[in-house]
């Protein structure tokens, strides 16, 4: 009897933890996903709702959009061959060479992704436009004529692409090859092959699954780009599937079913490609591979020592340094030119951003919603973390797929479905910064959980089992043992999501209100609106804001990574 | 008290999913006793002891401790870990690498919210038995192995627990520290007299430390029964060659030739031993184990004629402190291990003998 | 052929009025309440204009939502203007192309969202369609006197002409000599522009006003021509001066008036084009919002709008520049008057609003979507 009643008191406080916060996060992705997909298959009259007539003829509609179609899957394609070949490049050179500078080198390499690909777009744009372009410009002084890059071709396109949203690639294979035995290559030298054979018969078979498997990954990320796309594709009449879609429902009367069959299409191709992708490179988890980690052998490479380093600069310099550098020179010019006269000199870029109402307040919304986000988020997703990955509640593995789902949607696609879904919703959200909280949320489930469950794992469950044996119930240990193993990487998970915010483009641009202004949509808005001098000057504001939580990621992030004593 | 069992473990089964872990295992742990769970691995004496600590959940079956269940699938009972009142040491410490080594071992009595000055002296005192004083203040992910090990013990008795459980604590320290550590756990046992569930795959220590042994295998026991009797009166060939290295003999039984308490075996290509029954039946066939020490290697015939054999040296293996010969007797090999001596050349002829007491008969 | 056309309110127009008014809209007002609004209250001054709205009740209301079809630095400044003039009231607001804009309103208030005060129109069509579903608050401004009825809807109170905004050609002096610039709209169609040429995109009134009007004048064949050129298109008249003064574009076929006074005014080297057969403009359009959040707030937008003093704010703020179609309005800043203008408006606005989807689909199938 007292054993039975032992039974039931603490382990209610588990499940109810576990089970409402699972309810929270089914709720947000799933009423979204019901409402894009009962538009797709609305046939019925679009200014009716709910729908009278469901069917496929909105898919049929599609064929008659074949070039959009082909420009997603032509501009996604190059974008991840260029990204996997930056990306094994740069992986081999730092992982595997002894060129110097190879930790600051490996710093480097996120940093393009969070200066977000809008504002890779808008530099690039004013690099490599055909006729005003900078490096057109110079080459033009040269005394040659026409251009030499085009920015606003699909090729272009996928460069900026690859460059900025593609560094997750470089991220995957190197971890690939930090997780390779040495010792299986130095077999194979032992025996006597040369180092090339070594590199083609023993490494690259090892290498090439984890590739595959970011390849996989990277083109699905690439069907759902959407800031590159708008600001190098549009002005050329280039569109891809998100591109089409926010212009039409941009018109009256909006295509709104068409587009969601676009939508739904486009997710499903994703959805497909990342199922491939856990597959191939998880056997099935999304959890953190938690194996040990190698110090593989570096190669000395001696005279090429050099000429690597010269492709690490030449990388920092097109993906960070060259945009950076090209965003504040336009921003204190009248009218942006490679040669400007000394008259073209202005700040009054800089007074214009500050006192635009939009700006600052949008500004401050970001900062606020960044904050929220971050503070809810970690809460609501290392609750999620610990429901799928430590407890043993059943249903986690189903709530693994609801939380990852968002991944497998393009951000746009998601606030679609978001936009009609908080519209009929009783209480008024609608407009306002709410709305933009649930929508980040919603969006960064993935993001979140799996940061959070990549720290969770590393702790071992024996820390915890031992607390249980020492009698601990399970909120006394949880608050004792496991939440202070987990601080530093709630703390980077804290900031990751306070990035992840501010830097939002595609869910944020649909579902902004009148006081529901946020910062990476207005400078779209700018771009729209006002002259490209004042774009570059907001773009920046935005970076210094990015940077700064940036820096203090990075000096978290490295007394975390620091090795143990023993 | 003296003889009701402080752990019963009953029928207990255990699966991984669709894998059977245990698969119906059954013993008991007298109060203030060491009982050791050995076996290779994979043989699920883990998950028995962590189904004890209930961190598994099992399947079927019951377990008690001080006579009241924790665990019963029958009665739908299931005790949290944290309720049982027992304590665990874990094959890797599980040191709070966020605590100091005071706080490690205080741990357990400030869950229990013992007044802050019990819990310094408490945890002085447990530090004081396994010599980690100096280091109260340290923190604890600066210890080397065998100082983190002691700590987790400290941690596990400082609040007296009524039941200990040993989890391959020593698998992760070099030889000699292992060595050095399993008589001081042993002690500390004793000092405490705490009943305790430990789990070895070393058969040495299991022999070393334990008051009595459960043999296990793919999720059954083989045998139970303290180290001296498993030992000297293996059950089956498994535990025979578990336990020591052993020769198993095969032979047809011949009832017609045996005497008093010893039976005879006749091999295949003729030879005879004697050995003992040991109260278990013998059938048609039988196999006697004959441990490699037990087999004596002479120049000279020994005296007396029952158990001794004229064998050939194959090869001599040297050991330091004895020498492995590996003869060739009959039809068959043998491998003696014999004390250090004079080399014995291969090729030689030399007798072999073996006292019939030393040769077991193995249970069906 | 030199005058202005007369906006046409046939009889045809004035049934079609009378039809909506009695109609039951699905959201909003009755028929009678629409006869009972607007009549009761006597005019109050304020500042130097007269409204029918409670001063002291809009400014207790202290806010005031506008959706605006203008470019972002157009839309704060039209509520710029507002505040500095009524500090107490803060301002907020929505931009999005008219299309979007439309389009966002619709889906709002069919889920029952109602938080607009005051809607901006770039294109009648909208308008219209509005005033029929009943989104419009029916409100008669003490300033609508000041309007030509060609300039007011039908029948007064639902919306007004805010200005006028007129576009022409406009080219950037350092790639097309004068002697190559276009003078006519035909000369747009010439392959040396292949590439080179600018629009606006579809969601855009005038773009609209555009095409229905050069439709009229040189056949179905016009568009379909320059659709070979394969322009650019772009969603502000910011955008294409942007890239006409940078030379991203050689000529923009769409080139507004008060951009281009804009852009000239920081140097950059473009240059305008009024066609003689006569320069294409649509009517900005202003309405208070039916169900607003805050109603007394959005009537007094409306009459300072009308009012003197905002359609000065209007023609004289950088952002916006546009044409007032006040009768006493006085010339915009360059000097010029909107009549000195031959402007290209539909005949009929009601079949012009049925060309919608019509232009839809060309424009969109003309620049690939």
């Amino acid at each position: 009897m007292t054993a039975a009643a032992a039974n039931a008191g603490p382990v209610s406080a588990q499940k109810l933890a576990g089970y409402g916060v699972a309810a929270i996060a089914a709720v947000l992705v799933l009423y979204p996903v019901f409402y894009l997909f009962q538009a797709a298959f609305d046939v019925g009259d679009p200014q009716v709702r709910p729908p009278t007539a469901y069917g496929l003829d909105n898919f049929g509609n599609l064929l008659h959009y074949p070039q959009i179609l082909l420009n997603t899957l032509t501009v996604s394609f190059a974008a991840t061959v260029m990204a996997v070949v930056i990306g094994f490049l740069m992986a081999w050179i730092l992982a595997r060479t002894n060129v110097p500078g190879r930790r600051v080198f490996e710093q480097l390499m996120t940093v393009p992704y969070y200066l977000t690909p809008l504002l890779g777009a808008l530099a690039w744009s004013m690099l490599g436009s055909p006729e005003s372009g900078f490096i057109n410009q110079v080459w033009r002084a040269t005394g040659a004529s026409g251009h030499i890059i085009d920015i606003n071709t699909p090729y272009g396109i996928a460069w900026v692409m690859a460059l900025f949203e593609g560094s997750v690639a470089f991220v995957m294979i190197a971890a690939v090859m930090k997780s390779m035995d040495p010792s299986l290559e130095e077999a194979s030298q032992i025996i006597g092959a040369s180092r090339l054979r070594t590199m083609l018969r023993v490494t690259l078979p090892l290498v090439i699954p984890g590739v595959l498997g970011a390849a996989i990954f990277v083109f699905a990320e690439m069907l759902g780009s959407f800031a590159v796309a708008l600001v190098l594709g549009s002005p050329n009449r280039y569109y891809v599937i998100t591109t089409a879609i926010y212009q039409l429902i941009q018109q009256y009367p909006p295509r709104i079913q068409v587009s969601a069959a676009m939508g739904v299409s486009l997710f499903a191709v994703m959805f497909v490609m990342l199922f491939i992708y856990r597959r191939i490179v998880t056997g099935g988890s999304y959890a953190t591979i938690t194996g040990k980690a190698f110090r593989p052998r570096v190669a000395d490479v001696k005279g090429l020592r050099w000429v690597l380093f010269g492709v690490c600069v030449l990388y920092v310099l097109a993906s960070v340094a060259l945009p950076v550098l090209t965003l504040m020179f336009a921003s204190v010019q009248k009218i942006a030119t490679a040669f400007p006269a000394a008259d073209n000199f202005t700040l009054s870029n800089f007074h214009a951003a500050m006192s635009m109402n939009a700006a600052s307040s949008a500004l401050g919304n970001s900062l606020i919603l960044g904050f929220a986000t971050a503070s809810i988020g970690i809460v609501l997703m290392g609750l999620l973390a610990w429901l799928i990955y430590r407890s043993r509640l059943p249903g986690a593995g189903l709530i693994e797929y609801i939380v990852m789902f968002p991944q497998a949607v393009p951000r746009l696609v998601f606030a679609f479905g978001m936009m009609w879904a908080w519209l009929v919703f009783p209480i008024p959200i609608y407009g306002t910064m709410w709305l933009l909280l649930i929508a980040y949320l919603t969006v960064f489930l993935p993001l979140g959980v799996r940061t959070i469950a990549g720290v969770m794992l590393q702790i071992d469950k024996s820390l915890e089992e031992c607390a249980q044996m020492c009698g601990a119930s399970w909120g006394f240990r949880t608050r004792t043992v496991t939440m202070p193993l987990l601080l530093p990487g709630l703390i980077a998970a804290w900031l990751l999501l306070f990035i992840a915010s501010v830097r939002e483009l595609g869910a944020s641009i649909l579902l902004m209100g009148p006081h529901s202004k946020v910062i990476t949509p207005a400078i779209v808005e700018s771009w729209f609106g006002t002259a490209s001098e004042l774009t570059a000057t907001l773009a920046l504001i935005q970076t210094l804001v990015v940077a700064a939580a940036m820096v203090v990621l990075v000096l978290v992030t490295r007394r975390l990574t620091a090795e143990p004593v023993d | 008290m003296a003889g009701q069992p402080h752990i019963e473990v009953e029928s207990l089964e255990i699966f991984y999913g669709k894998v059977p872990a245990v698969r119906g295992v059954s013993f008991t742990v007298q109060p203030g006793e060491q009982l050791t769970l050995l076996g290779p691995s994979g043989c699920g004496k883990t998950t028995t002891l962590r189904a004890v600590a209930g961190l598994e959940q099992p399947a079927a079956g019951e377990i008690r401790i001080g006579g009241a269940p924790v665990y019963s699938s029958a009665r739908k009972i299931n005790v949290p870990a944290e309720k049982r009142g027992l304590s665990m040491v874990f094959q890797s410490y599980a040191i709070w690498p966020h605590m100091t080594v005071f706080e490690n071992v205080a741990y357990g009595l400030r869950v229990r919210r013992t007044a802050a000055a019990e819990i310094t002296e408490k945890v002085h005192s447990a530090l004081d038995m396994v010599q980690m004083r100096d280091f109260a203040a340290r923190r604890a992910s600066q210890l080397s192995g065998g100082q983190q090990q002691r700590v987790a013990l400290a941690r596990a008795f400082v609040f007296q627990p009524s039941v200990l459980l040993f989890d391959e604590p020593l698998s992760n320290l070099d030889a000699k520290l292992r060595a050095d550590m399993r008589i001081e756990l042993r002690d500390l046992q004793h000092r405490l007299g705490i009943t305790s569930l430990y789990v070895t795959h070393d058969l040495e220590e299991a022999l070393a430390m334990s008051d009595r042994i459960v043999v296990m295998r793919d999720g059954l026991v083989e045998q139970t029964g303290t180290p001296d009797e498993i030992y000297r009166l293996p059950r089956s060939a498994f535990v025979a060659d578990f336990i020591g290295s052993a020769n198993l003999i095969r032979g047809r039984h011949r009832p017609d030739l045996g005497t008093g308490d010893l039976i005879a075996l006749e091999t295949a290509d003729g030879q005879v031993m004697y050995g003992m029954a040991c109260g278990r039946t013998a059938g048609a066939e039988i196999i006697f184990s004959v441990r490699t020490v037990h087999l004596q290697i002479s120049g000279e015939h020994p005296p007396g004629d029952k158990n001794v054999w004229p064998v050939r040296v194959e090869k001599t293996v040297f050991q330091g402190d004895f020498s492995q010969l590996h003869v060739v007797w009959g039809a068959q090999r043998l491998i003696a291990r014999c004390a250090a001596m004079e080399p014995i050349a291969p090729g030689s002829e030399v007798f072999m003998t073996v006292d019939p007491r030393r040769a077991v008969l193995l249970g069906a | 052929m030199g005058d202005t056309k007369k906006g046409v309110i046939s009889r045809r127009g004035l049934l079609q009025a009378g039809t909506a008014m009695a109609t039951v809209p699905f959201l909003g007002i009755s028929a009678p309440n629409v006869l009972a609004q607007g009549l009761s209250k006597s005019p109050t001054k304020v500042l130097d204009f007269m409204t029918n709205a409670d001063v002291d009740k809009a400014k207790q209301e202290g806010q005031l939502v506008f959706y605006c079809h203008e470019n972002e630095a157009g839309t704060a400044g039209i509520m710029e203007g507002f505040r500095k003039d009524f500090p107490e009231i803060k301002t907020s607001y929505v931009r999005a192309q008219t299309g979007a804009l439309y389009s966002k309103i619709i889906a709002e208030r069919s889920a029952g969202r109602f938080d607009v005060d005051v809607i901006q129109l770039s294109d009648l069509a909208p308008a219209f369609d509005f005033q029929k579903k009943g989104g419009y608050e029916h409100y008669v401004s003490p300033e609508t006197p000041a309007y030509k009825d060609d300039n007011l809807s039908a029948p007064h109170g639902y919306f007004f002409w805010t200005g006028v905004d007129p576009a022409g050609i406009a080219y950037n002096t350092d790639k097309i000599s004068a002697g190559d610039a276009p003078k006519n709209w035909k000369d747009l169609l010439n392959p040396a522009w292949k590439g080179k040429i600018s629009c606006k995109i579809s969601a855009s009134g005038l773009q609209f006003v555009q095409w229905y009007a050069l439709r009229k004048l040189y056949g179905d064949g016009f568009w379909k021509e320059f659709a070979k050129l394969q322009p650019h298109a772009f969603d502000s008249r910011v955008q294409l001066f942007d890239r006409l003064a940078k030379g991203d574009d050689m000529l923009t076929a769409i080139g507004e008036y008060p951009a281009y006074i804009l852009f000239k005014s920081r140097g950059a080297k473009v240059e305008f084009v009024a066609p003689p057969d006569g320069m294409v403009a649509t009517p900005l359009v202003v309405g208070a919002v039916n169900k607003a959040p805050h109603p007394e707030a959005a009537k007094l937008f409306v009459d300072w709008a009308m009012s003197k003093r905002g359609q000065a704010w209007y023609q004289t703020n950088p952002n916006l520049y546009y044409g007032s179609v006040r009768t006493d309005a006085p010339p915009m800043p360059t000097g010029v008057k909107l009549s000195d203008f031959k402007l290209l408006y539909p005949t009929d606005w009601n079949e012009y609003a049925a060309q919608s989807p019509a232009f839809l689909k060309e424009w969109n199938g003309m620049l690939g979507l």
